[in-house]
């Protein structure tokens, strides 16, 4: 077995309530890598193409990587993977924390569950010991308090990921906690667990590790800590987190005001990084391994509630949740923030429901009737604090927008869609799109719906032109490929991807970890292969060209920027058309979005390429066939 | 309590310094801890801890070794003596894994590991400080007459 | 008036850092904004993203005071 893996896999059955131990299986994790490329393989081979993702057929995976744990720096990440009740396509989310290594030093890469238990259970493990356990007692409780309960129970010394009471009752976008403020937000992970009655996963462990070439390693970390112990760049992230891109995203018109309604927001020194490191920090945190200590552990004080601890607002909550929300007090940014973990949510997701949802109120489209009598003003803590209570108890209207953007809109209609700020049923990172059309492109195209972490293009955006689309489609690719291998490795990209580390230098951490002698244009390929898969696994799943699923909502291209740096800008329907048609030629697909047999096959899909081709939805083939490289390697210049 | 005094002419042992409000919790000490002195990769073979206080204050609280003595004096086989760095080192040949130094270090820094056959105690090799980014392990020299406790609890 | 200025990543090599690995050394008179100094020095403000300075974030237009150390940062990757 190569070096790093921890050496075995656990199948878990719910129904029976059984555990059977495997062999890691080192050839799926060398052609997969780790991470989301397992979960990609394992949910497109398991998970039959009809099945509800929240009735018995679904998985639930939890995996790490060869690297977790293993002395690489911000190696901390564990990954879960299902089909995604909110997308209805492959759908994965990664958190940061100390879960990840536990995971691994417990003896285990990668659990899978299948099926539904009868009843609530969490899943302990304790190095050798594996059980299910009963869980009823903690079944109801919110995800923080859950945590807590958790560790005075089994020992502090116990890694905990929980879901809260929205994962229970499958709002949509439920999320998974951990550490007491790390989360796996995105694709609705939480209301996978939920709909399997697994209330939570408990893991000690107290095994070594080892790996190929520990001396190599240890002194190839040592260099990265000398070289970025004093790193300029380092400043801002050790000291704000991501929280110091409120005031950039800001000043550069992109930051999300009032459910996207325009991209400036009046109040942004109000809820900024300055605001909550003077007015909440309690201390900084760091996830397993990592210096860069971008957590910030902070208090929200608001008279007449109770003090409350939480992890952040980072920057996609604190724009999301604060600027996207009208809020004007950092303290209530912070609040939104801790209710949305402890009910269980994801905090983008969570902001951008309720930002729809204050919009329908603006236009009277629904009232104080449907609220039970409560207001659901921009800026007002307190309405927010009763509507994310309906949508988490899935209460009267609550249940319409517990479904996400997309499904609230078609319930709500009379126009309501064209300010639904989602793709794919998954809501839009904190980024507004309309002054940066590389950016939305990345919105329409990501495999999980409106998500920025495949790529983020924003200074690309503008070095390339702010206003122009042409050649913008080839870089996108490029990051579709190069960034998603941080979460194929379980690393966190802010430390990596900050700090002048070339991707040469962590394929050459792979290397000395497990003794692969993998190359970089290898891992591009790997990753390209898993874009593919899930692709064609969304594709099977949802039956329809892909260019139906790919288009931004319409707020994009007919609502023209109203204020702030960005006034006038927009894209047109047009620029919209031209960057998808540019797109699918840099990708080797065809013109209405379907990948061609001869792209599937360089990858090795030919079963994908099959299965596409017996539902009519294989691509044409292009005449003169398909570019050897897809995507085009980017370097960053001036702006 | 009093601490074991310092031997004639030896006022300057190296000792670790806690200054705990800048430690994040990143565990890199465990990891090099474990590393150096054992092979593989094991944060739960280091020899110093960090105690997670969540959500209540919110604060991280690393303990390490203060050089007290007491598992030397715990010792029932006198397996455990002090070298000239100031460490307390355990002879392994003498070590029966009893544990009786376990239970009467003040701080919880002795400790013991199934895959161990002796307990493991600090020997000040100071790797954990110069991993350490954030200055809430740094290294220091104890002068005479520093009150024990209070310096190296931090 | 002196003030440092830091930089990693390229930025480092466009700033030629004179004392040490990042920092170089810059004569300038008091009340130039940062954009300002740094077209003196020859080097594109376009390059700079935001700067850090006393622990906090300020855009291209804080103007710097006699001895301080200024941190250039690059153009982020996303968060």
């Amino acid at each position: 077995m190569a070096r790093g893996f921890a050496g075995t896999t656990l199948r878990v059955d719910l129904p029976r309530g059984t555990i059977r131990r495997l062999p890691t299986d080192e050839a799926l994790f060398r052609r997969w890598h780790g991470g989301r490329g397992v979960v990609a393989k394992i949910c497109y081979d398991e998970v039959p193409r009809g099945a509800d993702p929240l009735g018995p057929e679904n998985v639930f995976i939890m995996t790490v990587s060869p690297m977790s744990g293993c002395l690489i720096p911000a190696g901390s990440k564990v990954e879960f993977g299902s089909v995604s009740p909110l997308t209805n396509g492959q759908g994965d989310s990664n958190m940061g924390g100390h879960l990840g290594p536990a995971l691994k030093f417990a003896g285990y890469d990668l659990v899978i569950f299948t099926g539904i238990s009868p009843k609530p259970v969490y899943l302990f493990i304790d190095d050798d010991v594996v059980e299910l356990r009963d869980a009823s007692s903690y079944w109801g409780m919110r995800s923080l308090d859950c945590e807590k309960r958790l560790k005075e129970d089994l020992g502090e010394d116990f890694e905990i990921a929980t879901i809260g009471p929205a994962g229970e009752n499958g709002v949509l976008f439920s999320c998974i906690t951990h550490d007491f403020g790390r989360q796996a937000g995105r694709t609705g992970q939480g209301a996978v667990m939920g709909s399997k009655k697994l209330k939570a996963i408990a893991v000690r462990g107290s095994r070594s590790l080892h790996v190929h070439d520990q001396a190599g390693l240890t002194a190839y970390v040592t260099g990265i800590i000398k070289r970025t112990q004093k790193h300029p760049n380092m400043e801002p992230w050790q000291k704000y987190g991501t929280a110091f891109f409120i005031r950039w995203s800001n000043d550069n018109g992109v930051m999300p005001t009032r459910n996207f309604q325009t991209t400036y927001y009046e109040d942004a020194d109000k809820i900024d990084g300055d605001q909550l490191i003077e007015k909440c920090l309690i201390t900084h945190k760091a996830c397993f391994g990592c210096w860069m200590n971008c957590g910030k552990y902070t208090k929200a004080v608001i008279p007449g509630k109770p003090e409350v601890h939480l992890e952040g607002p980072e920057y996609e909550t604190g724009s999301l949740c604060g600027s996207n929300l009208g809020m004007k007090d950092i303290n209530h940014v912070a609040y939104i923030n801790w209710m949305l973990d402890n009910l269980g949510m994801d905090s983008m997701s969570g902001g951008g429901v309720t930002a729809f949802a204050m919009e329908c109120f603006e236009r009277g489209l629904i009232t104080e009737k449907d609220l039970e009598g409560r207001s659901l003003q921009w800026g007002s803590v307190d309405d927010v604090e009763h509507f994310l209570d309906m949508v988490a108890l899935r209460r009267g209207i609550g249940d319409w927008f517990a479904g996400g953007t997309k499904r609230a809109a078609e319930k709500i209609g009379r126009g309501s869609e064209k300010f639904a700020m989602q793709v794919k049923g998954q809501e839009m990172s904190g980024y507004d799109g309309r002054w940066a059309p590389g950016m939305l492109l990345s919105y329409m195209t990501a495999d999980i719906g409106a998500h920025h972490n495949r790529s983020w293009t924003i200074t690309v955006d503008m070095a390339e032109g702010r206003e122009s689309v042409d050649g913008r489609a080839k870089i996108v690719v490029y990051l579709q490929h190069i960034r998603p291998l941080m979460d194929t490795w379980c690393i966190c990209r802010l430390f990596w991807g900050e700090l002048d580390i070339t991707p040469e230098e962590i394929v050459e951490s792979l290397n000395l970890i497990t003794g692969w002698g993998v190359s970089p244009e290898e891992c591009l390929r790997t990753s390209e292969m898993i874009w593919n898969l899930n692709r064609c696994h969304y594709l099977e799943r949802n039956k329809a060209d892909g260019r139906t699923f790919d288009y931004p909502p319409a707020r994009s291209w007919e609502d023209k920027i109203p204020t702030g740096p960005g006034k006038g800008k927009g894209v047109s329907r047009k620029q919209v058309e031209q960057m998808l048609d540019e797109y699918y030629a840099a990708r080797a697909w065809d013109a209405k979005g379907n990948p061609t047999r001869a792209v599937l096959e360089d990858l090795g899909l030919k079963d994908a390429a099959d299965n596409l081709e017996r539902i009519g939805l294989l691509g044409v083939p292009i005449p003169g066939g398909i570019p050897a490289v897809r995507g085009e390697k980017y370097k960053p210049k001036a702006f | 309590m009093s601490a074991v005094p310092s031997p004639p002419g030896q006022d300057s042992y190296q000792r670790i310094k806690v200054n705990r409000d800048q430690c994040t919790g990143c565990r890199l000490c465990l990891q090099v801890c474990g590393m150096m002195h054992f092979e593989g990769i094991n944060p739960k073979k280091a020899a110093l801890r960090v105690e997670a206080r969540f959500p209540d204050p919110g604060k991280y609280r690393p303990y390490v070794c203060t050089q007290c003595g007491k598992c030397a004096e715990a010792c029932p086989v006198g397996a455990i003596s002090r070298d000239d760095k100031g460490a307390y080192i355990v002879d392994k040949a003498a070590c029966d894994n009893c544990g009786a130094c376990v239970a009467a270090c003040p701080f919880g820094v002795v400790f013991q590991h199934p895959d161990v056959p002796r307990v493991i105690i600090c020997d000040f090799c100071m790797l954990c400080t110069e991993m350490c980014n954030t200055g809430a392990i740094v290294p220091w020299k104890k002068s005479a007459g520093a009150e024990e406790r209070e310096v190296a609890r931090g | 008036m002196v003030v440092f200025f830091r930089a990693g990543s390229e930025l480092r090599h466009k700033l030629q850092p004179d004392v040490d690995f990042y920092t170089r050394r810059v004569e300038t008179q008091a009340g130039k904004s940062v954009k300002d100094i740094l077209r003196d020095i020859g080097l594109d403000p376009a390059f700079v993203a935001f700067i850090y300075v006393e622990g906090k974030v300020k855009n291209l237009d804080y103007v710097p005071t006699e001895g301080q150390s200024v941190t250039l940062q690059p153009p982020v990757s996303g968060g």
